[in-house]
C-alpha cells in the first residue's frame, strides 16, 4: 500500500479527573489509505470516539494526547497550531456524529449553516457560496435543496439531517470523513440509506471514511478494512472478510459469537463474561485477560503487540496466537 | 403574517388586563383611609369647603359611578388632575415619562452592551481568571446599593475629577442659548432629530453618571443570565459540530451560541426595563433627574390618588407591551416557538 492518507501511530490519550488519571486511549494505531472505507469497532468506552476528536484536535476538557503520533498527509497532525488545526477541520477532515438532530444547531437554517463553513473556508461570495450549499445538498440526495435551504432543523426528519450533516461535511471537499456512530440514532432502514450514501460518495467522491461504530453489521456492510479496539488498544485490524470471518482475537470472536442472529434460538445467546475495563485501572498485561477464556501466565505480565497473522495485513495483538504460531 | 392575528390577540387581552388593574387601583385608592377633598382643599379646611370639593370631585356619588366618570376622561386623553398641585396628569407625564424613559433604556443599552459579551466570555472561559472576576463584579452589580454608588461617583467625576455634572438632564447654559426643541421628550433623541449638536452633547454629558448608576444591577443580570445559559450551550453537540466544521471561536461564541443563549437574558432585561420606570426613583433623586420615580413616590406620601392610579396604568401598558415585545422577540430568535 502506497502512504496512507491517515495513519494513527501508539496514539495515547489520557484524562486528568477528580478520581484519578483515565487512560482512555492506550496506543491506538490503525491506517486509512485514500479512498478506503474503514471500521474502527469496539464498545462503547473502548477510546474509539476519543480517538476521531483526537484526529481533529478537538480531545474535550481534562484530556490531552500523552503520546503517539496522528500523521495525515504524511503531516503530524499533533505538531499543528490551533489555527493551523482549525484550517484542516471543515476542509481537509470533516466529522459527522451520532444523533443529528442534536447535531444542527436550532435557531439557523440549513442553508446559512452550511455557508457558514463554506465561508469560513474559502473566499468565494455569498452567492457562490449559496449555489454551492444547493449543489451539495442535491449530492446527497435530498429531494427540492431550495426548500431544505430555508429550513430549520426541526422541520426535517433524522435520516434528512443526517444528509445535511453530511451535505455539510463533505461541502468543502474534505478527503476524510470522520462519521462517529452516524447511524446509531436511525431507524433501520433509514441507517441502510445513510451508510448507502456514505458508500456512493466514497465511490463517486473518492473520500476516505473512518466510521466509528460498536455495530459490527455495519462494518461488514460497508467497510474495506476493519481495526477492532479494547480499552484503548487495536487488537485486532484486517480486511473486513479476515477479521469477522476468520477472527483470530478471542475478543473478535467473543464479539461475534455475541452477535444475535434470526432464527437462533434464545438461550444460545452468547455473551463475554465480565464487562469492558475502567480505564482508571487497567489490568496489567493484555487488558482482556481477565475476561479472557484460554488467557496464560504470560497475558497478566507482558503487554501484546500487533503481528502479522493472515494476508493483506491481516494483524492481531494476541501472546495466544503468537505462541501457536511459534509452535 | 403569522404574526399580525397574534399581536391583535395579545392587544385584546391586554385592555382586560388594563381594565382590571384600573378597578384594583382605583378602589384601593378610595378604601384608604384619607380624604382627598381635604388634601385637595389644602391645610385648615372647614367643613364646608371640604364638603365643596367633594361634589366638585363627584366624591359624594357611588363607587362604580365615579370610576365610570374617570375612564370615559381617560378614554378622551384626560388622566385628571393632581390632587397637590392641582395640573392636568398628563402634563406632568409629558414631562416625566420620557425623561425616565431617556434614562431607563440608556441604562439598558449599557447592561446589554456591557453584560451579554461580559456573560459570554466568562462562560466561554469557565473556571478561569476572567470569570472569576467577571462573576464578582456580576455580584457586585446586583448587590451595590445604588444610592452609595451614586454619591461615590458623584464625587469621583464631580468633586474630584471634574469631569462630569452632579445632576439634572441639561446644563442651564444650554436652556439659555441653545434649548432642545421637544419632539418625543428624550433629549438624546430629540436633539439628534433637530441636528441640535451641543444638546446632544450635553445631553449625554449628563445621561452618564444615573444611566451607569442604574445600569449596575441589569448588568449583573445580564452576566449572570448569559453565563449560565452559555454554559449550557456551550455543551451542546451542535457547537462541537461547529468546531469540527472548523468554525472561528468568536464566530461560534457570538453567533451560534449566543443566539441560543441570549432569550433568558433579554427576558429578564425586558422585565427588569418595567421595574426600573418606577424602581429608579433613588437615582431620579440623587441625579435630580424629573422622572416617574420620583413623581409616584411623591404621589403616594400626599396620597394624590389621580397621580398614584395613573402611573399605575401607565407601567401597566408598559408592562403588557414589553411582554408582548419579548414574546415576539423570542419567535424571531428561536424558529421552534410557535406564537399561539
Amino acid at each position: 500500500m502506497s502512504e496512507p492518507l491517515l495513519s494513527v501511530e501508539e496514539l495515547q490519550v489520557r484524562f486528568q479527573t477528580y478520581a484519578g488519571r483515565v487512560h482512555a486511549v492506550n496506543g491506538m494505531t490503525f491506517e486509512v489509505g485514500r479512498g478506503e472505507f474503514f471500521g474502527l469497532v469496539g464498545e462503547s468506552g473502548c477510546g474509539k470516539s476519543v480517538t476521531g476528536l483526537a484526529i481533529l484536535g478537538m480531545i474535550p476538557r481534562g484530556g490531552a494526547v500523552a503520546s503517539g503520533r496522528i500523521r495525515f498527509h504524511g503531516e503530524d497532525l499533533l505538531t499543528k497550531s490551533d489555527a493551523q488545526m482549525r484550517a484542516i477541520r471543515g476542509r481537509h477532515i470533516a466529522m459527522i456524529f451520532q444523533d443529528p438532530a442534536a447535531t444542527l444547531n436550532p435557531v439557523f437554517t440549513i442553508g446559512s449553516q452550511i455557508v457558514r463553513v463554506i465561508r469560513q473556508h474559502t473566499s468565494i461570495s455569498p452567492e457562490e457560496a449559496r449555489r454551492r450549499a444547493l449543489e451539495t445538498l442535491d449530492a446527497v440526495a435530498l429531494p427540492d435543496p431550495p426548500r431544505i435551504f430555508r429550513a430549520y432543523p426541526h422541520e426535517l426528519s433524522g435520516g434528512m439531517q443526517q444528509r445535511v450533516m453530511i451535505a455539510m461535511a463533505l461541502s468543502c471537499g474534505a478527503e476524510l470523513l470522520i462519521a462517529d456512530e452516524p447511524t446509531t440514532a436511525l431507524d433501520v432502514t433509514i441507517q441502510a440509506q445513510i451508510l448507502g450514501l456514505l458508500a456512493e460518495i466514497r465511490r463517486r467522491q473518492g473520500v476516505s471514511i473512518l466510521l466509528i461504530t460498536h455495530n459490527l453489521g455495519v462494518v461488514a456492510e460497508t467497510c474495506d478494512r476493519v481495526a477492532v479496539a479494547y480499552a484503548g488498544r487495536v487488537v485486532e485490524v484486517g480486511r473486513v472478510e479476515d477479521v469477522l470471518f476468520r477472527p483470530v482475537h478471542p475478543y473478535t470472536q467473543g464479539l461475534l459469537a455475541a452477535l444475535p442472529r434470526a432464527g437462533q434460538a434464545k438461550e444460545s445467546l452468547l455473551s463475554i463474561p465480565g464487562s469492558v475495563p475502567d480505564g482508571l485501572a487497567l489490568p496489567s498485561g493484555c487488558a482482556f485477560h481477565p475476561r479472557c477464556a484460554s488467557a496464560v501466565e504470560l497475558c497478566r505480565s507482558g503487554e501484546p503487540a500487533l503481528t502479522v497473522v493472515g494476508p493483506d495485513g491481516h494483524r492481531v495483538a494476541c501472546h495466544l496466537f503468537r505462541r501457536e504460531g511459534a509452535a | 403574517m403569522r404574526w399580525l392575528g397574534y399581536v391583535v390577540r395579545r392587544l385584546l387581552m391586554a385592555v382586560l388586563v388594563l381594565v382590571s388593574v384600573s378597578i384594583v387601583t382605583f378602589v384601593i385608592a378610595r378604601v384608604i383611609p384619607s380624604d382627598p377633598a381635604a388634601a385637595w382643599v389644602g391645610p385648615h379646611p372647614t367643613p364646608a369647603q371640604i364638603a365643596k370639593a367633594r361634589e366638585e370631585l363627584a366624591l359624594d356619588r357611588p363607587l362604580y359611578e365615579q370610576y365610570l366618570r374617570y375612564v370615559t376622561a381617560l378614554l378622551r386623553g384626560d388622566f385628571g388632575t393632581s390632587v397637590k398641585s392641582h395640573q392636568p396628569i398628563s402634563r406632568d407625564l409629558r414631562n416625566y415619562l420620557p425623561a425616565t424613559m431617556e434614562l431607563v433604556l440608556a441604562a439598558m443599552l449599557v447592561a446589554v452592551v456591557v453584560g451579554v459579551p461580559l456573560g459570554v466570555l466568562s462562560g466561554a472561559r469557565k473556571g478561569s481568571l476572567f470569570d472569576h472576576l467577571t462573576r464578582l463584579a456580576s455580584v457586585a452589580g446586583v448587590s451595590v446599593p445604588t444610592f452609595w454608588l451614586a454619591l461615590l461617583l458623584q464625587l469621583l467625576f464631580f468633586a474630584k475629577l471634574r469631569l462630569l455634572p452632579l445632576g439634572s438632564r441639561i446644563s442651564n447654559e444650554l436652556a439659555l442659548y441653545n434649548p432642545i426643541r421637544q419632539i418625543t421628550g428624550m433629549y438624546t433623541l430629540d436633539s439628534i432629530l433637530t441636528g441640535n449638536w451641543a444638546g446632544l452633547r450635553d445631553t449625554l454629558v449628563h445621561l452618564i453618571l444615573p444611566a451607569l448608576t442604574l445600569a449596575t444591577y441589569p448588568i449583573g443580570l445580564a452576566i449572570r443570565m448569559t453565563r449560565s445559559t452559555m454554559l449550557e450551550v456551550l455543551s451542546e453537540r451542535y457547537i462541537l459540530a461547529a468546531r469540527a466544521a472548523g468554525i472561528s471561536e468568536r464566530a461560534i461564541l457570538f453567533v451560534l451560541a449566543l443566539k441560543n443563549a441570549i432569550i433568558p437574558t433579554i427576558t429578564v432585561l425586558g422585565l427588569s426595563f418595567v421595574y426600573s420606570l418606577t424602581g429608579a426613583m433613588l437615582v431620579e433623586v440623587i441625579f435630580s433627574w424629573p422622572g416617574l420615580g420620583t413623581y409616584l413616590t411623591d404621589a403616594v406620601l400626599n396620597i394624590d390618588f389621580p397621580v398614584i392610579v395613573t402611573v399605575t396604568l401607565v407601567v401597566t401598558v408598559f408592562y403588557v407591551v414589553v411582554n408582548l415585545i419579548l414574546d415576539l422577540v423570542q419567535a424571531a430568535l428561536d424558529p421552534r416557538v410557535t406564537l399561539r
